[in-house]
């Protein structure tokens, strides 16, 4: 098996809670914190929504940022990351600690208000600047707060963002420029996403039900989710909460929306992920699904993994948990993936019942106590981007 | 820290520029529009500048191999003219169209290429300030990694008014393909270096001197841009 990459730190906000252990206690219960789409905005169209709770006005300020709403997102998962990176610091030096970002839609809630300001979505920032719209709007307070000081880049490949980030990040590490790498990925709530997928009619009317006979659709979240990911060494090794062993990227090369019926970018990346980390689809004890809970995006993610699998692996679907934090949704499913891995359980799928027979699918419809020493998560997106990594529980 | 880069092949395009001399020069044409051949039907409608700019310059470069090579597309701004329609779709109209939508991410370019060559190969869109140098870097340490060549392009369209960001006349484009180790290409290395300014650079410069750096002979230095605070990454050949 391959040696992998030390993970020596993890932190995730969504709508579940803005701190990771609220997170993973309401995952782990299967507790349904979605809110009526009116918590956001008063679309005029039936849907729910994953808010994340208010924080603090002292936890949401990041120095030398405009505070926004993906600032706030942003920062309530990097403030629980500090510590680690602070230590990472002392190990390797300051300057040899990268930082990649990801994101689908930035700043962009920040220019709605501007543009498109509403009663309900007023201006909140005399002095708009076009920083605070992009993508990397962020990255350099973040780096700066968290004291990163090595090499700073932004990734932007829709939903499958965060395990793009994550696999710049092992390169970094891997050809020398980097000792350390926070893998940083956010997403805020904005008009535009939530009134986009209802016109392309993949938004569900009601919550999210991956996998399941009954789906009608994908369920919109805000969240962050970072990672701190190094060097496998002797300084590294006691940090370790768990190991990349394994990743992989494909595109489906079929239609820009549309997953390949088959699946083929995502057998192709899962191929690679089991690939890379040494192991064989056997040795793979369950799969963190894409699973947005569209009718095609779920039939070919099923047919993927059963081409790859041959085998009724557990399979669980964390955005009926989370919603669809759409650029931080992969890194969002590995951190519970790695909470999966230290509490040898699998959160339930909720809404999964009944399970849509016709996928050939196990999806785990009921939190199950299992040994798990790799789990496989899957990221897929707009443009047949496809990505997977696997993470597990001793290098 | 030095990478090795071995560089394949380069193109230009600028929608006010014939050519790179043109553009290191400060010679303007008329704005022209690139013909983005290799779209065809329904995918050349709602592309927007960008994505018909990244199509222009991979489709002039002649990529060869058994394998298709691996893309790294860069962009300062993405989709930008595309999130300024969508913003007015639903200021005015309380809706958004749903294929102006799909084709908003900045990996739109990516995904169209993907379709209209029919390469699976893993593909990657780095964005930000610092997009041409962050570009170069995934794209060098890819080819380092893949072993096989790896398609670089860039480009970028003007921001709209209304975003009040950096002001260009047009849209600029380059692609660079890159090979492996074991390729037999122009070696050329990437440096990062310290810079005491802010390592800001212009996006049409920059490109046409890395073009201009990649398609001619004569040894030159271009500074891509910040890569990590105080330090900045060149291309050298």
């Amino acid at each position: 098996m391959s040696s992998g990459h030390a993970i020596t730190g993890a932190a995730v906000a969504n709508c579940l809670g803005a701190d990771t252990g609220a997170v993973f206690e309401h995952a782990f219960a299967g507790t349904e914190l979605f809110s009526p789409a009116g918590a956001f905005f008063a679309f005029p169209f039936p849907t729910v929504l994953g808010v994340m709770p208010a924080l603090g006005s002292s936890d949401a300020e990041l120095p030398g940022c405009t505070s926004t709403r993906l600032s706030t997102v942003a920062l309530a998962s990097a403030r629980q990351l500090r510590p680690a990176v602070h230590a990472a610091r002392e190990r390797w030096g300051a300057n040899r600690i990268g930082y990649v970002f990801a994101s689908s839609t930035g700043g962009l809630e920040e220019t709605e208000r501007t543009i498109a300001p509403s009663a309900q979505m007023p201006v909140t920032t005399p002095g708009y600047r076009y920083a605070d719209h992009a993508i990397d709007a962020t990255s350099s307070a973040i780096a700066s707060y968290l004291g990163a000081e090595g090499v700073v880049m932004a990734v932007s490949t829709a939903c499958s963002s965060s395990f793009k980030a994550l696999a710049s990040a092992i390169r970094l590490i891997d050809h020398g420029l980097a000792d350390a790498v926070v893998v940083g990925s956010a997403d805020s709530l904005c008009r535009t996403t939530v009134f986009g997928f209802h016109s392309l009619g993949l938004l569900a009317p009601t919550a999210t039900q991956p996998f399941s006979r009954d789906r009608a659709g994908i369920t919109l979240g805000e969240g962050s989710a970072f990672l701190l990911i190094e060097r496998a060494a002797e300084v590294s090794r006691p940090h370790a909460i768990a190991w990349l062993s394994g990743h992989g990227a494909a595109s489906d090369a079929f239609h820009h929306t549309s997953p390949h019926p088959e699946g083929l970018g995502g057998q192709l990346c899962m191929r690679e992920a089991i690939e890379r980390a040494g192991l064989v689809p056997d040795a793979i004890d369950c799969v963190s699904a894409h699973g947005t809970g569209t009718r095609l995006n779920d039939a070919a993610e099923a047919i993927a993994v059963n081409r790859v699998f041959a085998r009724a692996v557990p399979l669980t679907a964390t955005k009926s948990l989370t919603g669809h934090t759409l650029g931080s949704a992969g890194l969002t499913s590995l951190a519970l993936a790695i909470e999966s891995l230290r509490r040898q359980e699998i959160p339930a799928s909720l809404r999964a019942t009944p399970v849509d027979a016709e996928l050939g699918v196990a999806v785990v419809e009921h939190r199950i106590a299992t040994r798990l020493q790799h789990v496989l998560v899957n990221a897929f997106g707009f443009g047949g981007s496809n990505a997977s990594v696997i993470v597990s529980r001793r290098a | 820290m030095t990478i090795a880069v071995n560089l394949l092949g380069a193109s230009f395009y600028s929608t006010h520029h014939a050519s790179v001399e043109d553009a290191l020069a400060g010679r303007e044409r008329a704005a022209t529009q690139p013909a983005f051949a290799l779209l065809v039907g329904r995918a050349r409608r709602f592309t927007s500048l960008v994505t018909q700019l990244h199509i222009e310059v991979c489709g002039a470069l002649k990529v060869e191999g058994a394998e298709p090579p691996v893309t790294v597309f860069a962009t300062c701004h993405g989709e930008i003219q595309t999130a300024a329609n969508l913003l007015a779709d639903f200021r005015d109209n309380a809706m958004v169209s749903g294929a102006r939508f799909a084709l908003s991410v900045h990996n739109t370019p990516s995904g169209l290429y993907s379709v209209a060559t029919g390469s699976s190969a893993p593909s990657t869109t780095v964005t930000g300030d610092n997009a041409i140098a962050a570009g170069w870097l995934e794209a060098a340490l890819t080819a380092l990694e893949a072993e096989r060549n790896v398609l670089l392009s860039i480009a970028d369209e003007p921001v709209p008014a209304e975003f009040r960001g950096p002001v260009a006349i047009g849209g600029v484009a380059a692609a660079f393909l890159l090979g492996p180790p074991s390729s037999t290409g122009r070696a050329m290395q990437l440096a990062i270096t310290p810079c005491a300014e802010d390592g800001v650079v212009d996006s049409l410069l920059t490109l046409a001197r890395a073009a201009d750096a990649c398609l001619r002979s004569p040894p030159a230095t271009v500074a891509l841009g910040r890569i990590q605070p105080g330090q900045v990454l060149e291309l050298r050949g």
